[in-house]
Protein backbone atom coordinates (compact mmCIF):
# COMPACT_ATOMS: atom_id res chain seq x y z
CA UNK A 1 0.00 0.00 0.00
CA UNK A 2 2.97 1.97 0.85
CA UNK A 3 4.43 1.36 -2.55
CA UNK A 4 1.06 2.72 -4.33
CA UNK A 5 0.09 5.87 -1.90
CA UNK A 6 2.23 8.83 -1.10
CA UNK A 7 0.23 8.98 1.90
CA UNK A 8 0.98 5.78 3.84
CA UNK A 9 4.40 4.91 5.60
CA UNK A 10 4.59 1.36 5.95
CA UNK A 11 6.76 -0.21 8.65
CA UNK A 12 8.16 -3.76 9.66
CA UNK A 13 8.99 -3.30 13.70
CA UNK A 14 10.55 -6.37 15.32
CA UNK A 15 8.86 -6.26 18.52
CA UNK A 16 11.19 -8.28 20.72
CA UNK A 17 14.37 -5.18 19.72
CA UNK A 18 11.54 -2.53 20.73
CA UNK A 19 9.90 -3.46 24.20
CA UNK A 20 8.68 -0.43 24.59
CA UNK A 21 6.03 -0.37 21.47
CA UNK A 22 5.43 -3.71 22.51
CA UNK A 23 4.14 -2.52 25.85
CA UNK A 24 2.37 0.56 23.94
CA UNK A 25 -0.17 -1.68 21.88
CA UNK A 26 -0.35 -4.25 23.99
CA UNK A 27 1.14 -6.72 21.22
CA UNK A 28 0.15 -10.41 22.37
CA UNK A 29 0.55 -12.62 18.86
CA UNK A 30 2.04 -11.06 15.66
CA UNK A 31 1.87 -10.14 13.04
CA UNK A 32 0.01 -7.54 15.12
CA UNK A 33 -0.65 -4.59 12.44
CA UNK A 34 -1.89 -1.16 13.96
CA UNK A 35 -3.16 1.36 11.85
CA UNK A 36 -2.97 5.09 12.87
CA UNK A 37 -3.08 4.32 16.49
CA UNK A 38 -7.10 3.22 16.33
CA UNK A 39 -6.78 -0.12 14.62
CA UNK A 40 -5.58 -3.42 15.69
CA UNK A 41 -5.58 -6.97 14.69
CA UNK A 42 -3.95 -10.11 14.74
CA UNK A 43 -2.65 -12.30 12.13
CA UNK A 44 -2.14 -12.22 8.33
CA UNK A 45 -5.35 -11.66 7.19
CA UNK A 46 -6.40 -11.54 3.33
CA UNK A 47 -6.32 -8.10 1.36
CA UNK A 48 -9.93 -7.68 2.01
CA UNK A 49 -10.18 -7.89 5.57
CA UNK A 50 -6.96 -5.69 5.75
CA UNK A 51 -8.98 -3.20 3.50
CA UNK A 52 -11.84 -2.88 5.61
CA UNK A 53 -9.63 -2.20 8.58
CA UNK A 54 -7.71 0.47 6.59
CA UNK A 55 -11.24 2.05 6.00
CA UNK A 56 -12.25 2.14 9.15
CA UNK A 57 -8.94 3.71 10.89
CA UNK A 58 -9.14 5.92 8.50
CA UNK A 59 -13.00 6.65 9.18
CA UNK A 60 -12.03 7.07 12.45
CA UNK A 61 -10.03 10.87 11.74
CA UNK B 1 24.78 -16.32 4.88
CA UNK B 2 25.82 -19.24 2.88
CA UNK B 3 27.12 -19.72 -0.57
CA UNK B 4 23.83 -21.89 -1.33
CA UNK B 5 21.97 -18.40 0.05
CA UNK B 6 23.63 -16.15 -1.43
CA UNK B 7 23.23 -18.10 -5.01
CA UNK B 8 19.13 -18.08 -4.30
CA UNK B 9 19.18 -14.66 -3.45
CA UNK B 10 21.19 -13.42 -6.82
CA UNK B 11 18.02 -15.70 -8.33
CA UNK B 12 15.68 -13.79 -7.21
CA UNK B 13 17.17 -10.49 -7.73
CA UNK B 14 17.03 -10.85 -11.43
CA UNK B 15 13.69 -9.57 -10.42
CA UNK B 16 14.99 -6.24 -9.51
CA UNK B 17 14.36 -3.35 -12.18
CA UNK B 18 14.81 -0.03 -10.81
CA UNK B 19 17.38 0.48 -8.77
CA UNK B 20 16.03 0.54 -4.57
CA UNK B 21 18.04 3.16 -2.31
CA UNK B 22 18.68 1.58 1.15
CA UNK B 23 18.99 3.99 4.17
CA UNK B 24 20.29 2.55 6.89
CA UNK B 25 20.26 4.18 10.14
CA UNK B 26 22.53 2.84 13.00
CA UNK B 27 24.66 3.74 15.65
CA UNK B 28 28.24 4.57 15.14
CA UNK B 29 30.63 1.86 15.88
CA UNK B 30 32.86 2.11 18.70
CA UNK B 31 35.31 -0.72 20.43
CA UNK B 32 33.48 0.66 23.94
CA UNK B 33 30.39 -0.87 25.19
CA UNK B 34 28.56 1.71 26.73
CA UNK B 35 25.79 0.55 29.24
CA UNK B 36 22.08 0.67 28.30
CA UNK B 37 23.55 2.85 25.02
CA UNK B 38 24.00 0.56 22.96
CA UNK B 39 21.75 -0.80 19.71
CA UNK B 40 22.57 -4.99 20.43
CA UNK B 41 21.59 -5.52 16.71
CA UNK B 42 22.78 -2.60 14.79
CA UNK B 43 26.13 -3.79 13.90
CA UNK B 44 24.50 -7.27 12.83
CA UNK B 45 21.94 -5.79 10.68
CA UNK B 46 24.45 -3.64 9.02
CA UNK B 47 26.58 -6.18 8.04
CA UNK B 48 23.46 -8.09 7.15
CA UNK B 49 22.63 -5.25 4.85
CA UNK B 50 26.09 -5.28 3.01
CA UNK B 51 25.89 -8.72 2.45
CA UNK B 52 22.37 -8.36 0.75
CA UNK B 53 23.27 -5.51 -1.30
CA UNK B 54 26.84 -6.99 -2.40
CA UNK B 55 24.66 -9.49 -4.45
CA UNK B 56 23.17 -7.18 -7.01
CA UNK B 57 24.51 -3.71 -8.33
CA UNK B 58 20.86 -2.54 -8.36
CA UNK B 59 20.87 -2.06 -4.38
CA UNK B 60 22.61 0.90 -3.45
CA UNK B 61 22.98 1.12 0.88
CA UNK B 62 23.84 4.49 2.44
CA UNK B 63 24.67 4.12 6.32
CA UNK B 64 23.73 7.11 8.21
CA UNK B 65 25.78 6.50 12.00
CA UNK B 66 23.02 8.86 14.55
CA UNK B 67 25.17 10.92 16.63
CA UNK B 68 23.88 11.59 20.27
CA UNK B 69 20.93 13.81 19.23
CA UNK B 70 20.10 11.94 16.64
CA UNK B 71 18.73 14.74 14.52
CA UNK B 72 19.50 13.84 11.12
CA UNK B 73 17.52 10.60 11.78
CA UNK B 74 14.33 12.62 13.30
CA UNK B 75 14.65 14.73 10.18
CA UNK B 76 13.69 11.42 8.67
CA UNK B 77 11.09 10.65 10.98
CA UNK B 78 13.41 7.91 12.21
CA UNK B 79 13.45 7.62 16.71
CA UNK B 80 14.68 4.12 16.87
CA UNK B 81 17.40 2.25 15.49
CA UNK B 82 18.59 -0.04 13.78
CA UNK B 83 16.17 1.10 10.77
CA UNK B 84 15.90 0.95 7.33
CA UNK B 85 13.98 2.91 4.74
CA UNK B 86 13.46 1.46 1.15
CA UNK B 87 12.74 3.74 -1.81
CA UNK B 88 13.16 3.17 -5.64
CA UNK B 89 11.90 5.18 -8.84
CA UNK B 90 7.75 4.73 -8.85
CA UNK B 91 7.47 4.01 -5.30
CA UNK B 92 4.69 6.24 -3.42
CA UNK B 93 4.85 6.18 -0.25
CA UNK B 94 7.33 4.95 2.94
CA UNK B 95 8.35 1.64 3.61
CA UNK B 96 10.74 1.10 6.64
CA UNK B 97 12.05 -1.66 8.73
CA UNK B 98 12.71 -1.70 12.25
CA UNK B 99 15.13 -3.82 13.88
CA UNK B 100 17.46 -6.95 12.35
CA UNK B 101 15.56 -9.05 9.55
CA UNK B 102 16.62 -12.64 11.30
CA UNK B 103 14.33 -15.76 9.71
CA UNK B 104 11.43 -15.62 7.97
CA UNK B 105 11.49 -11.79 8.68
CA UNK B 106 14.78 -12.08 6.15
CA UNK B 107 13.07 -13.50 3.24
CA UNK B 108 10.12 -10.85 3.73
CA UNK B 109 13.40 -7.86 3.41
CA UNK B 110 14.35 -9.96 0.20
CA UNK B 111 10.66 -10.08 -1.20
CA UNK B 112 10.58 -6.62 0.11
CA UNK B 113 13.17 -4.94 -1.93
CA UNK B 114 11.70 -6.92 -4.92
CA UNK B 115 8.02 -5.49 -4.81
CA UNK B 116 9.70 -1.95 -4.14
CA UNK B 117 12.38 -2.21 -7.09
CA UNK B 118 9.32 -2.93 -9.01
CA UNK B 119 7.16 -0.87 -8.10
CA UNK B 120 4.89 -3.19 -8.22
CA UNK B 121 1.62 -3.47 -4.61
CA UNK B 122 -0.16 -5.78 -6.85
CA UNK B 123 -3.20 -4.51 -5.04
CA UNK B 124 -7.01 -5.36 -5.92
CA UNK B 125 -8.78 -2.67 -7.69
CA UNK B 126 -11.12 -1.93 -4.61
CA UNK B 127 -7.97 -1.49 -2.25
CA UNK B 128 -6.38 1.10 -5.02
CA UNK B 129 -9.94 2.78 -4.47
CA UNK B 130 -9.92 3.17 -1.21
CA UNK B 131 -6.13 4.23 -1.55
CA UNK B 132 -7.02 6.91 -4.33
CA UNK B 133 -9.53 8.48 -1.60
CA UNK B 134 -7.25 9.36 0.96
CA UNK B 135 -5.81 12.98 1.79
CA UNK B 136 -4.27 12.43 5.00
CA UNK B 137 -1.47 10.24 6.57
CA UNK B 138 -2.08 6.54 7.30
CA UNK B 139 0.30 5.31 9.44
CA UNK B 140 0.84 1.18 9.24
CA UNK B 141 2.80 -0.62 11.70
CA UNK B 142 3.12 -4.84 11.64
CA UNK B 143 4.94 -6.19 14.59
CA UNK B 144 6.61 -8.81 14.10
CA UNK B 145 9.14 -11.91 15.97
CA UNK B 146 11.75 -13.41 14.18
CA UNK B 147 11.51 -17.22 13.91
Amino acid sequence: MAIANLHVVADVVEVSEFPDLANRYGVRGVPQTVINESVQFVGNVPEAVFRQHLERAVSAG
Amino acid sequence: MSEENQREIKTIFEQLDHDVHLEFFTERESPIIIPGGNCPTCKDTRLLLQEVVALSDKLHLDVHEVTTTGEAARQQGIDRIPALIMSAEGVQGKIRYFGLPSGYEFSVLIGSLVDVSRADADLADETNEVLSKLDKGVHIQVFVTPT
